[in-house]
């Protein structure tokens, strides 16, 4: 039980980086991102074909590590590509058409790396090294000690970010009212994308902790894993770091716990239904989110 | 008919009558097009009418096709079989739409993804659910492609006769008032969890009977492929690429995303498989379409239909915009309107119509109403001034029931704190809002229709069908509609969508509508906001040819001072939620206290009283 | 004159897409100056201060500030220019505190000794931000509100502040609260001021005045016979057909 909880923690620890991101996404600009998931995906799956056959031209294979940074850095890439090509035109539409922008996006993508990578999953080593730790009866591999590292780490940085620097006194402005942002002088676009490049750098971050956790990784997968980290978002409060954070841990633990202990297969995926509908219905705004967020 | 019109029946029948000469094999593929249409059509009414968006409509998709072959696999009798896939189907989307009832948009849509995850991972992976080995028996005359494909066609019919049902009838009003102005569709009469969970409902029976068309094409199911969020996210695709809200752009989408690829063996250019290629393409064209085309193919169809209608007739008049002068007849006829059925409870009428006596909101903490006590009598115009956050549109609300008030504000006797807005709409208290209290993406008509919801006892889901006395009250309705219109000279504009009228305009829209529901008390906000001097001053004429013509009372919030002088008998002022002054206007307006607290040092505002 | 000008407006012509609102218009602010644009609802007055501020695009015309061209400038360049927009209804981020507020009007001043200057002045002019620096803006009273929309818009130490409806949904009392703000504001900073207003009490403070029609300016004054104007748009907006003839 302890032990199931533990992992499942961890693996919620994977979802809260991508649902940072998407709480980031939805401060900037009131917009739910529903393909963060497949956003992180297509840079890890792209690494990982580079580390198996080469780097196209150049040969090299890259190793573990590296695939990390890769996944990172194409995340980034996709992210500011999605914001400059769909996302800014939508910025003053209502939220739903964004919302379906990014579904879209998230179909495509995984249609993408089905036709890129094929159907079956990818063997994906730790691009932290292989050792264990042992911890009340878990044993969590090096992919799980680091995403709550990173998680740490992370958590950090955005409080010194919106609390310390001008900039992210800008960001929180955006998300207060763009309008006005811009009338004070605020770079607005430059927010917009900002906001898209973190959330696909910690999405490819989240893919190859949590797809190296899982032993590997297949198209669609991270569907499933951006679902997870959009129920916990969701809990927490939209526009609520902390709240994501608590509630993907929330999301893992039960994850872990009731997927663990019970045979009959969805009953996980019900707890996790019945978790997010009993929040909502609570308190719509969700466990830490603003007003706005509800 | 326009010549549009004709065009489009015209090429409709065209493309039915040439899909029956495309073979038999390709037919049996239309008929698992036309129930993906079907399906799409059902999302449609959820997505355009409600403003909401369902990630669970191939769950529900499947749900239907599955109860479908349980039941006839069971032993009912084909009509049951379906019925009962499309019962079960209701059942599943109203419990998926409950969460509606607290939450909107957004969270609504992480929810039936939620539901989606659920349906696919619990419910599909049961063999007692999936129906897998069972067997729907066909009745003789479904067997063969074309007939299932004349079955699936009739369904289409049908699903586009209960849309157009939708579309005329309270319905369609009370869904877009909910999309739009979901508090203040209260005042209306409209209720919006109702309204809610009847969307979710005729969203899932059209879904269940796409489901049971599935069913009748297969007679088994052994793969849930189609029911899986992959296929609710390519129903999305098809509603938005198709175009929210035209039936016909989502038929065309339905095909070009599920049809297209079995009619062609290699796509051009690309040389690609098409069931590969089609895919794709189609997730790319709903990011390009709500990008670029948010009216999808059906507003391509649109533009086309424009086109040919101005090839036919050039001129193609539009209509002036503002108010034309008003046919004095149109005065009389309008007296018609007080011609409404009031509760038989209402006392002998007293001087005094409505009283507020220690009227109290507090929320927050902020005390917006501190223990207001006024009475407004039969036949005055009383104007209500103060300063910004006095209390006045608050007093509004706690008259029109749009905020948790205590004390006692009584209207012809009767206690209104307690009863919900449309009992009070339906005593005779109709409001506008500072703000524009209607549906700007809706017509004119559709508007004044939907401020009379509280007339219509039969409700909306009777309506669709035209049960009971729906004709009739739909008939009635839209009479007064015209009369309201008429009597503002805005009849040429009944069918002009709200939001392409000036702003002047649509002040006067809204108070024909709250006039439609023959009120006998007019709370007015703010009327001449934004007003010119000449409209302002055609506006007093209007208040007070309401009062002289159709014997109304009125309560007007205004910051004009010059308009209150002119139209007011009387007039209250307040600070922070209490009477600082009460009396004749041009006394009012030179209290002390009230040039201190509203009208201030300089003579320009007090200008308009003296002179 | 034209060189003296903060800024000039030439034969300005924008709209929203094709619809047309303005028509060639075309007035100047001088330095520490306060200039009235007047105009009833529709004649222009907002899309005037769009177009200006690069929230619009020009069809055609100019506009200079100091002399330079910035008919296609954005409005982050802008405020480093020292231009600040009061926008229409004040424009609180509500969710913020009054000192963030504050701190996001100086948001384009990199020095971060000239912005404490700028709290310091902030709190000197309205002791009653001081007093809330913690609360929400969200939380102030309209009047409060107006006072730290000021504040926050001179944060930039501006030379030219725009003005938009200062007036608009506001009691005549808060009205006049508002205009003695901009009056004290325009004295001690020496920034000039364009009011854009439906309302003629503005003419009171007004050294010049300017009136829109129809996307035109069809009307201009200049000290005392501002106050002519004000009689001749109070009589239009009363109702009573203004008297054109009336003699200045």
């Amino acid at each position: 039980m302890a032990a199931r909880l533990i992992t499942g923690l961890t693996s919620g620890a994977g979802y809260a980086l991508v649902a940072i991101g998407v709480v980031l996404i939805f401060k900037g600009m009131r917009i739910l991102s529903l393909a963060q998931g497949e956003i992180g995906a297509f840079g890890f799956l792209l690494a990982l074909r580079w580390s198996a056959r080469g780097v196209p031209g150049l040969g090299w294979h890259i190793s573990p590590f590296v695939t990390m940074v890769v996944a990172v850095v194409v995340g980034a890439l996709v992210g500011a590509l999605v914001e400059r090509l769909v996302v800014r035109p939508l910025a003053t539409r209502p939220p739903l058409d964004a919302l379906i922008a990014t579904l879209g996006i998230a179909l495509f993508l995984a249609l993408l790396e089905k036709e890129m990578f094929g159907t079956a999953a990818h063997f994906a080593p730790s691009p932290v090294g292989d050792w264990k730790i042992e911890l009340f009866g878990a044993t969590l591999t090096a992919p799980r000690v680091i995403a709550i590292v990173a998680l740490a780490i992370v958590a950090f940085a955005l409080w010194l970010f919106f609390t310390r620097t001008r900039f992210g006194l800008g960001v929180l402005a955006t998300s207060g009212d763009p309008v006005v942002a811009r009338i004070l002088g605020i770079p607005v676009t430059r927010v917009y994308r900002f906001v898209w490049i973190a959330a696909g750098a910690l999405a490819g971050l989240a893919a190859a902790l949590l797809g190296s956790a899982f032993g590997g990784i297949a198209p669609f997968d991270m569907t499933r894993f951006g679902l997870s980290a959009l129920a916990g978002a969701v809990i927490g409060g939209l526009d609520s770091i902390w709240g994501a954070i608590i509630g993907c841990l929330a999301v893992g633990a039960i994850e872990g716990v009731v997927g663990g202990t019970f045979e009959t297969s969805g009953t996980a995926e019900l707890a996790v239904l019945v978790l997010v509908v009993g929040t909502l219905l609570v308190r719509p705004r969700g466990l830490l989110g603003s007003e706005a967020a509800a | 008919m326009k010549p549009s019109q004709a065009l489009a029946l015209f090429a409709a029948g065209g493309v039915l009558a040439a899909s029956f000469l495309v073979g038999d094999v390709k037919l049996s593929i239309l008929v698992g097009v036309l129930a993906v249409a079907i399906a799409a059509l059902g999302l449609d009414v959820l997505v355009a009418r409600v403003g909401e968006l369902s990630l669970a409509h191939a769950a529900f998709f499947g749900i239907g096709a599955f109860t479908t072959v349980n039941a006839g696999d069971r032993g009912l009798p084909w009509p049951l079989a379906i019925l009962a896939g499309v019962v079960a189907t209701v059942i599943a989307a109203t419990i998926a739409g409950l969460p509606s009832l607290r939450i909107r948009g957004l969270q609504v849509a992480i929810t039936t993804l939620a539901f989606q995850v659920f349906a696919e991972s619990f419910l599909f992976t049961r063999t007692d659910v999936t129906a897998a080995g069972r067997e729907l028996v066909r009745p003789p005359f479904l067997e063969g492609d074309v007939q299932l494909y004349c079955f699936a066609l009739v369904c289409l019919a049908l699903v586009l006769a209960l849309r157009h049902r939708i579309a005329v009838t309270k319905a369609s009003r009370s869904f877009f008032a909910v999309r739009d102005i979901e508090t203040r569709a209260k005042c209306f009469g409209v209720e919006p969890g109702p309204t809610k969970l009847l969307a979710y409902a005729l969203s899932g029976a059209i879904v269940g009977l796409a489901g049971a068309v599935f069913a009748m094409k297969a007679g088994s199911i052994s793969a849930k492929e189609p029911f899986l969020l992959f296929e609710s996210l390519q129903l999305v695709a098809i509603v938005v690429v198709g175009g929210r809200g035209s039936a016909t752009g989502i038929l065309t989408a339905a095909f070009l995303v599920k049809g297209l690829s079995q009619f062609v063996t290699t796509v051009p250019i690309v040389d690609l498989e098409p069931d590969r290629i089609f895919p794709i393409s189609a997730a790319l064209l709903l990011v390009i379409a709500v990008v670029a085309f948010p009216a999808g193919i059906g507003g391509v169809y649109r533009v086309i239909g424009r086109l040919v209608d101005e090839v036919f007739d050039p001129a193609g008049a539009r209509p002036d915009p503002r108010p034309q002068p008003v046919d004095p007849a149109a005065a009389e006829h309008a007296a018609a309107l007080r011609d409404v059925p009031r509760a038989v409870r209402l006392r002998v009428p007293t001087p005094a119509l409505l009283v507020a006596d220690a009227a109290r909101v507090e929320y927050g903490g902020i005390v917006a109403l501190d223990d207001l006590s006024l009475e407004v009598r039969r036949g005055e115009i009383v104007g209500l001034i103060g300063a910004n956050g006095a209390g006045k549109s608050t007093f509004f609300n706690a008259v029109s029931g749009l905020g948790p008030t205590t004390g006692s504000i009584t209207y012809r006797g009767e206690e209104l704190v307690g009863l919900s807005p449309a009992r009070r709409s339906a005593l005779g208290i109709a409001r506008t809002f500072q703000d524009m209290g209607l549906v700007r993406a809706e017509t004119v008509r559709q508007n004044v229709l939907l401020a009379q919801t509280w007339l219509v006892p039969t409700p909306a889901a009777a309506g669709l069908f035209g049960l009971g006395q729906s004709v009739r009250e739909e008939h009635d309705l839209r009479r007064r509609a015209d009369l309201a219109l008429e009597l503002f000279g805005l009849g040429h504009l009944a069918d002009v969508r709200l939001g392409d009228l000036p702003y002047g305009t649509t002040r006067i829209v809204e108070i024909a509508a709250s006039i439609a529901t023959g009120p006998e008390l007019l709370l007015l906000d703010e009327p001449s906001a934004g007003l010119g001097p000449e409209e302002s001053h055609a506006l007093a004429d209007s208040l007070l040819a309401l009062r002289a013509e159709l014997g109304m009372t009125l309560v007007v919030i205004e910051h004009h001072v010059p308009l209150i002088a002119r139209v007011c008998d009387y007039a209250y002022c307040l600070e922070s939620g209490s009477l600082i002054a009460e009396g004749r206007p041009d006394v009012v307006t030179q209290q002390p206290q009230v040039i201190a607290s509203f009208l201030g040092r300089s003579d320009a505002a007090t200008g308009g009283v003296s002179a | 004159m034209s060189a003296a000008s903060v800024l000039r407006v030439e034969g300005l012509a924008s709209g929203y897409g094709p619809l047309q609102v303005l028509f060639g218009v075309s007035f100047d602010v001088r330095p520490g100056e306060i200039v009235a644009l007047m105009g009833s609802n529709g004649a222009g007055k907002t899309t005037t201060l769009r177009t200006i501020t690069g929230q619009l695009k020009v069809t055609s015309g100019s506009v200079f500030l100091d002399g330079d061209d910035i008919t296609r400038t954005t409005p982050d360049q802008l405020v480093r220019r020292g231009v600040a927009l009061v926008p229409e209804g004040r424009g609180m981020l509500r969710d913020m505190t009054v000192e963030q507020n504050l701190e996001l009007g100086a948001y384009v001043v990199r020095d971060r000794e000239k912005v404490r200057e700028a709290f310091d002045r902030a709190y000197t002019t309205f002791p009653i931000l001081a007093e809330r620096r913690d609360q929400l803006a969200g939380r102030l009273s309209g009047g409060q509100q107006q006072m730290l929309a000021l504040g926050r818009a001179l944060m930039s130490n501006p030379r030219l502040l725009l003005v938009d409806e200062a007036s608009l949904g506001l009691s005549p009392v808060m009205t006049e609260t508002a205009f003695d703000l901009l009056l004290a504001a325009n004295r001690t900073s020496g920034a000039a001021i364009l009011l854009v207003e439906q309302n003629a009490l503005a003419l009171d403070l007004a050294h010049r005045a300017f009136v829109l029609e129809k996307g035109a300016i069809v009307d201009a004054a200049e000290g005392d016979v501002v106050r002519h104007m004000q009689q001749r748009l109070r009589k239009a907006y009363l109702g009573t057909a203004p008297d054109l003839d009336e003699a200045p």
